[in-house]
């Protein structure tokens, strides 16, 4: 039963589909009721999950709870024991994933909780397109089988897809078409790569196969010219998805074209697909190319995180605003990830859960605004604060946590991810240095300035100031969606919620340090500081002793005792 | 003394208190708000007197350090020479004998729970949220929290209209006004620089929402905006530096840090090497010479870096220019954030890094130039303005200039008693400034109000109070620390000291320029206020207690006795600094290996009260007595006077050259992604288009026609596979 636990956390919120789809029409208001509470029932399953991973994997990070049924075990003729062709089911959580799917089971109560007033039409195909995709999202996370992890990411696309082009903004074919095609035309050249590694396995293993935990081993035997270039099929689709500068002109529209709940989802979980495939499958899998590309990487989301900003200061319409913000947010997540520190990926990993809880809220404030007000432009509204001081002080108070004001979650991620890639040179981790130094540092903490610049511009426009409201308030096709002027208790809630989160994330977020650090050391930096070479080799079967070691009294203060391997060179 | 240290520890773990009661205060209001409404001063004047009772508990329970119990009792002549200036100093038992023995410094550091955790093994790994308190703490703890009660207390009359009801957002503002004080206590209390990073960015947050709490007017919230933003340039610095020192050092704690920083710059003691090695984690003698060597020279990099921090927040020049605009912020605001604490933050940061600054000579210089110049500077456009308010935040720039000043030719003991005294008579002139305009409805241009000395006598005459402490008046608070720093100055570089001494004519002349032309004089109001009167008791009181803090607070630094009656008067030290010795050991050390300390000096004091006596005449000569003279002064220096009156266009030039070019850039980049990057991934789109414009005909939108191209794919890729297996 309790292999089974994933399995039922993954495929649960599809059990409320066939209730939607039976309803009658005349009640198909009944719809979102049963979405949220299959989503909410979700929620309870991964709460469960997460105690049990607590017990077990806490201060390790393993896998814990996981499954594997093999799906398809085809043998050839060549007499080997095992299988020749392999796909499997393979799901488990370890401290990596852990977080993100608790915030995926978060975020998707809450926003379908979101859509109760906006969503007049259509409502059972589009609650139900929300709970596919939380099963999506689900299975990404899950996922411990590259194939899988293929097929629940392309997944994703689907539902997101229809849930703009019909539930979406005047642009909103285009917008989705883009979205798409965008996306369609990253996951295929992945689709290649992931074959190449399948066949590549085969001829090392004689298993082509996709499971995660054969082709960690495969590095060493890819040449440092094939890992660049699968590499760059991998990066082809995870970098559209983050998306990284120069990929990102889809997000902006496929943003300010989406209903409310869609955007919520894209920026605050669907974006983490992108860097959680670097984190998960191309950096580990190919650290040769890993290295190579770094400050390449480094450099493009640096780029990204000050180009985005000037670009989200000066559009009027606020929605884009956010949402440039986004690409410009993601660029620092990306930046600690590539400076291949634990301080830098811990930063990284944790961004990501502080980005979708900060940003995820943004959007939902957004579309509240949007639900009274009929209009995103900065020209036609101002001085809300004065008609709706309490969506005021959240929306104050989401842009503090993205501008990462220490208190609020995204102080801790910024900082680490700035100091990760500040000492990314250094071998405090117990790493040897890394590709990075303080210099990306400083250009990228110009982000912080140009954040700010944007963020209260922003707040200033829309909150501050003489009240501005445009004319025609209710225009009939949206007049009977109610609404009264300030937000009532079910958004109060939803953004209380969030702000909850925020809060504690901000004060205490050593639960979650402490649960992906083990993880990130284990199975994305003691590989990527393995580099095929022999010498290299050799050195880091002697740095992975001493790193155990360093481990078991990582977090008994500061050691005295304790000696690094290697000291610091010049 | 070992049971009493014991116990302070176990008093200092209550610190926490201090922050957390204004806070919860500051929670409660905003839970609570629509319930409380006219009451909602009461969470914020118990939460804030908690938090002054904590303080002075702490305070109580600090054990008596040799040097601080000592010089309690002044100086005697015993020492030689030298001893006037470093006489609460030296008068430890053990370092009598060396000069550059440290102080035994009387401090707490308290850990309370692991907050961020760097993921370090061989350096440290947890960033704690630890708090610090020693002297310094208390002496910047007291001062905060005292003038904020005071403030808090002022503004349960000052938030009401004529009619005792209160303002629209009563809650909010005493909400936040708590929430600044808790910020502030972080500030203070914190014990790396991670949390001081955290308390120097929560009290820009509350002085942001508290400019902005007129949020309808416009100059309002763009005043408020620009604070924030302009802070965060600062912060930008502030916070590569506090990157930095992580890089160097590998831990961000003070304790950690400064005692690593002093030996490194000692390294060739092995005795300091070893404590280095120790201090840093480091592997051996040899790792920790080099990284002595590292530590030097990074220390001027991170001490500038953080004085950016400073220059923002404490309004120096550069990024002095969201303070005149924060003026937009209710009075009691401005008294409490803009003039008696969160701006003083950066003096209190540099004060409180002494063992990096005192490293870095060329910091100090700079921190030196530009407090002198500012201090200058905004003293000369105070001249020249009308607003009652803003020629106090131009003075209260002035003023945070001289501490600068202070803290960069070694005087940090008088920097802090400078922000101490300040913080006194400051608040009191703008709580003043806020009476005036509270009775005038709104207005406090002194063009309009005019002579209003009868009808508010309360406010006329503790602003005065306020004004002769500002101008270094003989025998007031401000003529003490002020005093104490141009001597410093002087000694340091005459050139210093003789423009701070230029900046105390001027500071007497600007300040009674004011108090004249309103106070005294043909009376005359303006139309708005209806029913001018005396404010209430809530407001009278506050005045009347910081009051006598400006008259007295001063003679906590002063010497008494010494060779000749007046000899002690005039030489910096007293129990103030003696109190501050420990904390701030590392100027005193920096002072005497650089050999330049202030010589016994009984003209300068003389001269300096001369000059506060001469600018105090000057302006009585020239608004009172014949105001024609102004106005043709005015005239007759047209150009210049305009130059000064606009500020010197400094703003002007701002907004063009920095905002208008970012935003340009901006724009053209969002053209630049519509067009250009956009415009590329269209044209890539153009190659599977040309080529299904070709191959369209294959399509026959039947899905047998994909389920047969996607057949074809996979027999082309089975194949590849097998030829090259």
């Amino acid at each position: 039963m309790e292999s089974w636990l994933l399995t039922i956390m993954i495929f649960l919120p599809l059990a409320g589909i066939p209730q939607i789809v039976a309803l009658d029409d005349r009640h198909a208001g009944k719809a979102r009721h049963i979405a949220l509470a299959v989503s909410l029932l979700s929620l309870a399953v991964t709460c469960y999950v997460i105690v049990l991973f607590a017990c077990r994997a806490w201060g390790t990070g393993e896998q814990a709870l996981e499954q594997r049924l093999a799906l398809m075990a085809l043998s050839d003729n060549s007499g080997a024991a095992g299988p020749a062709f392999q796909a499997l089911y393979h799901v488990s959580v370890d401290g990596i994933s852990v977080w993100l799917i608790a915030l995926t089971a978060l975020i998707s109560p809450l926003s379908i909780w979101g859509s109760y007033s906006y969503i007049q039409e259509r409502q059972k195909g589009y609650y139900s397109l929300m709970l596919l995709l939380q099963t999506a999202i689900m299975g990404v996370f899950c996922a411990r089988d590259l194939l899988l992890f293929y097929v629940f990411f392309d997944l994703t696309l689907i539902p997101l897809f229809l849930l703009i082009g019909i539930w979406g903004g005047p642009d909103r074919r285009y917008a989705a078409f883009k979205f798409f095609i965008y996306t369609m035309t990253g996951s295929v050249l992945f689709l290649g790569g992931i074959l190449y590694l399948a066949w590549r396995s085969y001829q090392v293993n004689h298993v082509f196969g996709f499971d995660l935990d054969m082709l960690y081993g495969l590095a060493p035997s890819l040449s440092a010219e094939e890992q660049k270039w699968l590499f760059l099929a991998m990066f082809a689709a995870f970098a559209i998805k983050v998306p990284l500068f120069p990929f990102h002109t889809w997000l902006p529209l496929a943003h300010t074209e989406a209903p409310t709940a869609g955007s919520v989802i894209l920026a605050g979980l669907l974006l983490k697909l992108g860097t959680y495939g670097f984190l998960r499958f191309a950096v580990p899998l190919f650290p040769e190319a890993t290295w190579f590309f770094a400050p390449l990487l480094a450099g493009l989301a640096i780029v990204g995180i000050i180009y985005t900003a000037l670009v989200a200061w000066v559009q009027d319409d606020f929605k884009k605003l956010i949402a440039y913000s986004s690409v410009s947010h993601l660029g620092f997540c990306m930046l600690g990830l590539f400076s291949l520190k634990v301080a830098g990926l811990n930063g990284s990993l944790l961004y990501m859960v502080n980005h979708g809880l900060s940003t995820g809220a943004l959007f939902l404030v957004i579309g509240m605004i949007y639900e009274r007000y009929h209009t995103r432009s900065m020209k036609d509204i101002g001085g809300l604060a004065q008609r709706m001081p309490r969506l005021a002080f959240f929306m104050v108070f989401f842009a503090l946590a993205s501008v990462a004001l220490p208190g609020l979650n995204g102080f801790v991620s910024e900082f680490l991810v700035l100091l990760g890639t500040f000492v990314s040179n250094s071998t405090y981790d117990g790493y040897p240095l890394g590709p990075l130094d303080y210099r990306y540092a400083v250009v990228a903490a110009l982000g912080i300035i140009l954040g700010a610049v944007y963020m209260f511009w922003w707040l200033r426009r829309v909150l501050f100031g003489p009240l501005v409201e445009p004319r025609n308030n209710h225009d009939p096709e949206h007049g009977h969606s109610f609404l009264p002027p300030d937000i009532n208790a079910r958004e109060t809630s939803i953004l209380a919620v969030i702000a909850a989160a925020c809060l504690f994330l901000g004060v205490y977020p050593k639960p979650l340090l402490t649960s992906m650090e083990p993880a990130l050391r284990s199975s994305v930096l003691n590989v990527v500081y393995t580099r095929p070479s022999a010498v290299a080799r050799q050195e880091d079967q002697r740095h992975t002793r001493s790193l155990s070691e360093g481990l078991n009294t990582q977090h008994a203060g500061p050691r005295t005792a304790f000696t690094p391997l290697f000291s610091i060179e010049g | 003394m070992i049971a009493s240290a014991d116990n302070f520890l176990d008093v200092a773990w209550w610190s926490w208190l201090i922050v957390l009661l204004p806070l919860s205060a500051a929670g409660l209001i905003g839970l609570l708000g629509r319930v409380l409404r006219g009451a909602s001063h009461w969470p914020s004047i118990l939460g804030v007197a908690g938090a002054l009772a904590v303080s002075i508990w702490l305070f109580l329970a600090l054990p008596a350090s040799p040097a601080g119990s000592a010089a309690g009792h002044g100086a005697p002549a015993a020492h030689a020479a030298q001893a006037d200036h470093d006489a609460p100093i030296t008068h430890d038992a053990q370092s009598a004998g060396r000069m550059d023995a440290p102080v035994s410094v009387p401090a707490a550091g308290i850990s309370y729970f692991d907050w961020i955790l760097t993921g370090a093994v061989t350096t440290q790994a947890v960033i704690e949220a630890r708090l610090l308190i020693d002297p310094l703490t208390i002496v910047m703890l007291l001062t905060v929290t005292s003038v904020s009660l005071l403030v808090v207390i002022y503004s349960r009359d000052y938030m009401r209209d004529h009619h005792g009801h209160p303002e629209r957002g009563y809650e909010r503002f005493f909400a936040f006004l708590a929430l600044f004080v808790a910020s502030m206590c972080i500030l203070v209390l914190a014990g790396n620089f991670v949390l001081l990073y955290m308390g120097w960015e929560l009290v820009g947050l509350c002085s942001y929402l508290l400019i902005g709490f007129y949020y309808p007017r416009p100059s309002a919230s763009d005043a408020a905006k620009k604070a924030f933003i302009v802070n965060r340039i600062g912060d930008f610095g502030f916070g590569l530096g506090v990157l930095s020192i992580y890089l160097v050092f590998g831990r961000l704690d003070y304790e950690g840090v400064f005692a690593a920083a002093q030996a490194a710059f000692n390294a060739g003691d092995p005795q300091a090497l070893a404590t280095l090695q120790d201090l840093l984690y480091l592997p051996s003698l040899q790792a920790a010479a080099a990284k002595a060597a590292e530590i030097q020279s990074w220390t001027t990099a991170i001490c500038l870096l953080l004085f950016a921090g400073a220059v923002g927040k404490s309004a120096q020049i550069p990024l002095y220019v969201w303070l005149p605009d924060a003026m937009e912020g209710p009075t009691p605001v401005s008294a409490l954030i803009h003039a008696a604490t969160m701006v003083t933050a950066g003096v209190y940061m540099v004060a409180r890094c002494g063992p990096l600054f005192t490293h870095s000579p060329l910091a100090l210089q700079v921190v030196a130039a530009i407090g002198c110049a500012t201090a200058l500077f905004s003293a000369t456009i105070a001249v020249t303005q009308f607003d009652m308010k803003r020629i106090l935040a131009y003075s209260t720039i002035s003023q945070l200039g001289y501490m600068f000043l202070g803290l960069g030719v070694y005087a940090a003991g008088s920097a802090i008693f400078h922000l101490y005294t300040h913080a006194f008579f400051k608040a009191l002139l703008f709580l003043a400034a806020g009476s005036v305009m509270h009775a005038m409805n709104g207005v406090i241009d002194i063009r309009l109000c005019r002579g209003l000395r009868k009808i508010l006598p309360i406010t006329a005459w503790t602003f005065v109070i306020g004004g002769l402490a500002l101008a270094g008046f003989p025998l007031l608070s401000g003529f003490w620390s002020k005093d104490e720093i141009v001597v410093a100055a002087m000694a340091f570089n005459p050139v210093l000291g003789w423009l701070a001494m230029l900046t105390a004519l001027l500071t007497a002349f600007y300040t009674f320029r004011m108090i004249f032309i309103a106070f005294f004089g043909a009376e005359r109001t303006p139309p708005e206020a209806e029913h001018p009167a005396e404010s209430g008791r809530w407001m009278t009181f506050p005045l009347v207690l910081l009051a006598v803090g400006a008259v007295f607070a001063g003679y906590l630094g002063v010497t008494f006795g010494g060779a000749h009656p007046f000899a002690g008067l005039f030489t910096p030290g007293g129990r103030f600094q003696a109190f501050l010795a420990g904390p701030l050991d590392s100027y005193r050390l920096a002072l005497e290996a650089s050999g330049r300390h202030a010589e016994h000096s009984t003209v300068l004091p003389y001269l300096a009260a001369g000059l506060s006596i001469v600018g105090i005449l000057a302006a009585w000569f020239v608004y009172l007595r014949k105001p024609a003279i102004a106005e043709a002064a005015a005239r007759s220096s047209g150009p210049v006077y305009r130059l000064v009156y606009r500020k010197y266009y400094v703003d002007e030039v701002y907004d063009l050259l920095v905002v208008g070019v970012a935003w340009l850039l901006g724009l053209f980049l969002y053209f630049f992604d519509r067009y250009v990057i956009d415009g590329l991934v269209f044209t890539a789109t153009l190659v599977p288009r040309t080529v299904g414009f070709f191959t369209r005909r294959a399509q026959l939108g039947a899905l047998q026609g994909y389920a047969l191209f996607m057949v074809g794919l996979s027999v082309l890729v089975v194949l590849a596979v097998l030829l090259t297996a």
